[in-house]
């Protein structure tokens, strides 16, 4: 009895910290008799769903999990701001403002990468601060990290986030080897305390779930003996299966805040159970602070029920991966990759990859920390070094950027002079000595990006829509104009969002509209037009209505069956016929038709796996005809661009 | 005089106004002979007749042809014939060919069209009975001598004058004038214009009344000199000159109305009027001061408010005159308290000068009911929108109990439309209804040029639909393009 209302007293809610500030909250955080739970909701669906759980579902289980007492929900930042338009046609910002008021007593936390905020490149500062600014209306606890764990990264979002009275949470990425010692980690965190002060949780970011728990143990007792007030937040992956040891030696070692998902979606790579990190705290002495234990067990209850709708997410590789601890992938990028080595058929040497390119490239790029954006850079030239036969050949920007210390120092050591060669070529000490250094993001013009929006979309935009636009453009715009069409799609339940093969003739929908209405839709026959379109009968609210759907020529789709080996297009690639290696999309296009072009020289720019990758001409000639333009999406073995030699 | 039974009745007509007509004769256990255009084939009316006639290939001449319709009417066995509006309604030749066939014609008979037809001898008419007339002349002679003509009298009244087709109605054949240059102008493009669109040439000058109100009596009249009026309407809310919007009773002081019935009845009196008909006058808007305009010798499209105030059916009352019956409906009987409005659900669209929707099906049609509702329609689930004819679809009239109330079941019942497919006025009478000039039963006949910004009302696709999109896509496609 006494337990139970004390730990309703212990809760920490969105009117809670608003009423006594943040300064008190983390005094309640320190010396309450036991740890809190963040339920990483966000981490889980990027990891093991490829960030695919539907608003929908989070909408039905909100009572269950509001109910349940989380320290926070982590459920924006990471890749999801970009899948929420992308995949789910959901404005991220409208997703947090319909779930808050579904869970009022919830504090929500978000996962931002500093200077790139929840994309892959640094962002301008002003775009950085109207961006947190307006997440943070929705937003509380703010974990803030950069992959190179450079704090000047991460300077903005940590003012911004002060300002707007949310918790601060600082991370340091955590990594493996002979330079990850507790002292360089203690040091960081002193380096971050000397910017923020000591009103913050530090978030030790195990990301991929590395090291083992007798690691993380001495790490977090490392860093409370010389910081012994600060509130530790430990964040792991159970990548290897190990995880929950590492969360029990953390709380065991004085950690106040662990990371764990409802079990019933928990897979390989994201997030452990979050009940069993439970039970077997308490049998160590170790109580959560304000959980209830049983609206943990419904939501997942429900959550079992939808888990099949998400069956075409869920990794090509199921099973724990204990290699992680050698390819040291981040959990949130696992899926993904195997993902590509699917589509560009390369499954059979992902061991290799996996094994032995990536751990090496890892070295010799300094073994830094493997997290957005540093592990897209190590896993793509890992891929291109074996693909290609030739390693660190036709790097792509991002790698060179890194390496001329644009996104900030290295910090442990630089690569080799051979690999700056392979890179940059025989000028590469000319080239480091005059393009290298850190990058200054100039401020863009806020006024002339709306307009560009505003162009775009044909009507006034709003603050919201301007912010979407700041992180992804060409997303948001395709997202701005999917939803004036087809409407607020996220009250769609994953069984019709993602059903395959069609309806049943009379299936009945139920479906209440954004707006609280409710409707019915059945499905009616369908025909085909003379043209080949389709259409469907649908009765929408007892009346029948038919609707019709353009559809591409049948020809359009077959073309793309055809399949080409990589060897086949280098081989097309000699003779001008210049195709696509990989899947991804055209960001641009330096060359214009006629224009004379080297052999080296830069045709097409791809897109794919968040990196640019460029793709160059192997002969010299005249370009007969560019078949692309930026924002097309492009499959392996698409035709690109013709160079003719006349 | 005699009364002779009816038994079989032609509705020389179509569309919604034909049907509304059927409905009375069923009611009243009378056959119902119909006619048709080819056009018209598929028509909703003609499926609910006792007997339908094909009348030619169309599109308007043979619903316009008198021999064809006496040929249908003898074809038929009729031995009475409604000419509904518009087409041959206020045609005297027509009224003249019914009675020289033996056949009843349900209006009033050919001397009383003719007179009241002729704008200049109506007018006189109004004069005799005592009643004030907008200035004007007669028949402007053709050439110089017209223009002369009119020239002095823009002198003496003043400017706008209104050149009118003296056979002129329906809003048809009005053209306003601001100058005398404006006055040389206009003259010939007048007259060419009243010849083509009434066969008749002739037009004369009349005093505009700026921004005036437009107010109208109906009244029924039997062959043994009885004539009672119905009450008053309101039919200011006009585009062109065209009805859009018709309210009943128009707000007016009780002794303004009473003066307005008296001349009203002593105007139909004085040209021997029988059978149903409407006294227009102009009002002004402050002063109240009215004119008589034009007496309309036919059914009028807003009969439907008159008949939802009063309780009267105007279609029987025209049926039982015709017959020669006595017109012996008790004064107690007739309510004129509350209020009904008539708003004319077009396919037209009002954003784009309200262009016909001519040649869209309708793909969903879902009217709305419930209390103080009533339509006259000739819309369905799949109704073409036709090129050939108007565009009206179905008629609403809406009844309350004082026009807050009415307003309020207007805009609910306007709500509870469903139409996909073409354009809508629909929309448009939803924007009034928010109006506060509207709300607060302000308006004249300037009302929309003075209230464009009815017109900036949002296109609203229902967000159901925009969803019922999507997932027809995901069925066609088999897969959801925007989720993989």
């Amino acid at each position: 009895m006494t337990r139970q209302t004390q730990d309703k007293d212990m809760r920490i809610t969105p009117q809670d910290l608003r009423r006594r500030g943040v300064r008190e909250i983390l005094d309640k955080i320190r010396h309450a008799d036991g740890y809190y739970v963040t339920n990483t909701e966000r981490d889980l669906s990027q990891s093991d769903f490829k960030n695919r759980i539907m608003p929908h579902t989070q909408l039905l289980v909100a009572p269950q999990r509001n109910d349940a007492g989380f320290f926070s929900l982590e459920i924006t930042g990471g890749a999801s701001v970009h899948v929420d338009m992308l995949r789910k046609q959901m404005s991220p910002l409208e997703k947090l403002e319909v779930l808050s008021a579904n869970m009022p007593d919830t504090l929500f936390q978000t996962l931002c990468r500093g200077i790139n905020l929840f994309g892959y490149r640094p962002y301008p500062d002003n775009v950085i601060r109207l961006t947190v600014r307006s997440f943070a209306r929705w937003v509380h606890v703010w974990r803030v990290f950069d992959f190179l764990n450079h704090i000047p990264n991460m300077v903005s979002v940590f003012e911004e986030v002060r300002e707007a009275g949310a918790i601060l949470e600082p991370s340091i990425c955590f990594s493996t080897g002979p330079e990850h010692t507790d002292a360089y980690y203690v040091r960081k965190v002193g380096e971050i305390l000397e910017v923020t002060g000591e009103d913050i949780l530090l978030c030790i970011k195990n990301h991929g779930g590395l090291g083992t728990p007798r690691r993380i143990g001495a790490l977090v007792a490392a860093i409370r003996e010389r910081y012994p007030d600060l509130v530790i937040h430990y964040h792991g992956h159970n990548t290897d299966g190990a995880d929950l040891g590492r969360v029990v030696a953390a709380v065991k070692n004085g950690a106040k805040i662990i990371d764990a998902s409802d079990h019933a979606l928990t897979g390989f790579y994201g997030p452990p159970p979050l009940l069993t990190a439970v039970d077997i705290l308490r049998d160590e002495g170790h109580e959560a602070v304000g959980l209830d234990r049983q609206a943990v067990i419904d939501a997942s209850n429900l959550l079992r029920g939808e888990r099949e709708h998400y069956r075409d997410f869920e990794s090509q590789f199921l099973g724990f991966d204990p290699t992680v601890q050698i390819h040291k992938l981040p959990g949130g990028a696992t899926g993904s990759s195997f993902e590509q080595a699917v589509k560009g058929g390369f499954l059979h040497r992902m061991p290799h990859i996996l094994q032995q390119e990536l751990p090496l490239v890892h070295t010799e790029l300094g073994n830094w920390w493997s997290v957005t954006p540093g592990s897209q850079i190590l896993w793509t030239t890992a891929v291109n070094n074996v693909l290609k036969g030739a390693r660190y050949r036709d790097a792509n920007d991002d790698l060179k950027n890194l390496m001329l210390g644009r996104y900030g120092d290295f910090p442990f050591y630089r690569p080799a002079d051979s690999i700056y060669e392979a890179v940059f070529g025989k000028e590469w000490k000319t080239i480091l000595e005059r393009d290298g250094g850190y990058q200054r993001i100039e401020d863009i013009d806020l006024a002339v990006e709306r307009k560009v929006l505003e162009h775009r979309i044909g009507r006034a935009a709003t603050e919201d829509e301007l912010v979407l636009y700041l992180q992804h453009p060409n997303d948001a715009v395709n997202f701005i104009k999917f939803e004036a069409k087809y409407g607020k799609t996220w009250v769609l339940s994953p069984d019709i969002w993602f059903r395959k093969g069609g309806y049943g003739l009379g299936d009945k929908f139920e479906i209440p509209d954004a707006f609280g209405r409710l409707h019915a839709i059945e499905i009616g026959p369908q025909r085909r037009t003379k043209t080949g379109d389709a259409v469907t009968y649908l009765v929408i609210d007892h009346h029948p209505e038919p609707i019709l759907t353009e559809m591409e020529a049948e020809g359009a789709q077959v073309k793309k069956k055809v399949t080409f080996t990589p060897r086949e297009i280098e081989a097309l690639a000699k003779t001008g016929d210049i195709r696509s290696q990989i899947i991804g999309t055209v960001s641009e296009v330096p060359v214009a038709e006629g224009e004379e072009v080297s052999a080296g020289q830069v045709l097409i720019v791809l897109e794919a796996m968040k990196m640019l990758n460029n793709v160059v001409a192997e002969i010299s000639g005249r370009v007969a005809e560019i078949l692309v333009a930026p924002g097309d999406r492009v499959e392996v073995g698409d035709p690109l661009l013709l160079v003719r030699t006349d | 005089m005699k009364e002779k039974a009816i038994r079989k009745i032609l509705i020389a007509n179509r569309g919604e106004i034909a049907l509304r007509i059927l409905r009375t004769v069923k009611e009243l256990g009378k056959g119902a002979v119909v006619v048709y255009e080819k056009p018209d084939s598929e028509a909703y009316y003609i499926r609910l007749a006792d007997t339908a006639i094909l009348i030619g290939e169309g599109p308007r001449c043979d619903y316009l042809d008198i021999e064809r319709i006496i040929w249908a009417a003898r074809k038929s066995g009729a031995d009475a014939i409604h000419p509904g509006y518009g087409f041959l309604a206020e045609n005297a030749d027509f009224s003249e060919a019914c009675e020289k066939a033996g056949l009843i014609f349900i209006g009033p008979p050919p001397g009383v069209i003719r007179d009241l037809g002729n704008k200049v001898v109506a007018r006189r008419i109004a004069a005799q009975a005592g009643i004030d007339t907008i200035p004007g002349t007669g028949d402007l002679p053709r050439g110089e001598d017209g223009a002369a003509a009119a020239l002095k009298f823009g002198r003496e009244h003043g400017y706008p004058i209104m050149l009118k087709a003296s056979s002129g109605g329906g809003g048809r054949g009005i053209r306003k004038v601001v100058s005398e240059k404006d006055l040389l102008v206009q003259l010939p493009l007048a007259r060419q214009e009243t010849l083509s669109a009434f066969n008749d040439e002739n037009i004369y000058a009349e005093k505009c009344v700026e921004a005036p109100r437009h107010v109208e009596i109906q009244i029924l009249a039997d062959r043994h000199g009885r004539i009672m009026h119905l009450g008053s309407r309101d039919c200011s809310i006009q585009r062109r000159h065209q009805k859009l919007l018709e309210i009943a009773p128009a707000n007016l002081p009780a002794d303004v109305l009473e003066a307005m019935y008296a001349a009203a009845i002593a105007a139909a009196r004085q040209a021997g009027y029988v059978n149903a008909g409407t006294v227009e006058f102009l009002v002004d808007a402050h002063s109240h001061a009215f004119w008589f305009m034009e007496m309309n010798t036919r059914l009028q499209v807003e009969h439907t408010v008159t008949e939802e105030l009063t309780g009267v059916d105007i279609v029987r009352e025209q049926i039982r005159i015709a017959e020669g019956q006595v017109l012996d409906i008790p004064r107690e009987r007739i309510h004129l308290m509350g209020k009904a409005v008539q708003v004319r659900i077009n396919a037209e669209d009002p954003k784009n000068n309200f262009m016909p929707e001519g040649g869209k099906r309708v793909e969903v049609y879902q009217s709305p009911g419930g209390p103080g509702v009533r339509l006259d329609g000739v819309v369905y689930q799949g109704y073409r929108v036709p090129t050939e004819y108007d565009s009206l679809m179905v008629k609403m009239t809406i009844r309350g109990y004082n026009w807050e109330q009415t307003i309020q079941r207007l805009k609910r019942a306007l709500q509870g439309f469903l139409i996909v497919g073409p354009a809508t006025t629909v929309p448009f009478y939803l924007a009034i209804c928010d109006e506060p000039d509207f709300q607060a039963e302000r308006f004249d006949t300037g009302y929309l040029d003075t209230h464009q910004d009815i017109f900036q009302y949002p296109e609203q696709e229902r967000e159901v639909a925009k969803l019922a999109k999507l997932i027809a896509e995901i069925h066609a496609r088999k897969v959801n393009p925007f989720a993989y």
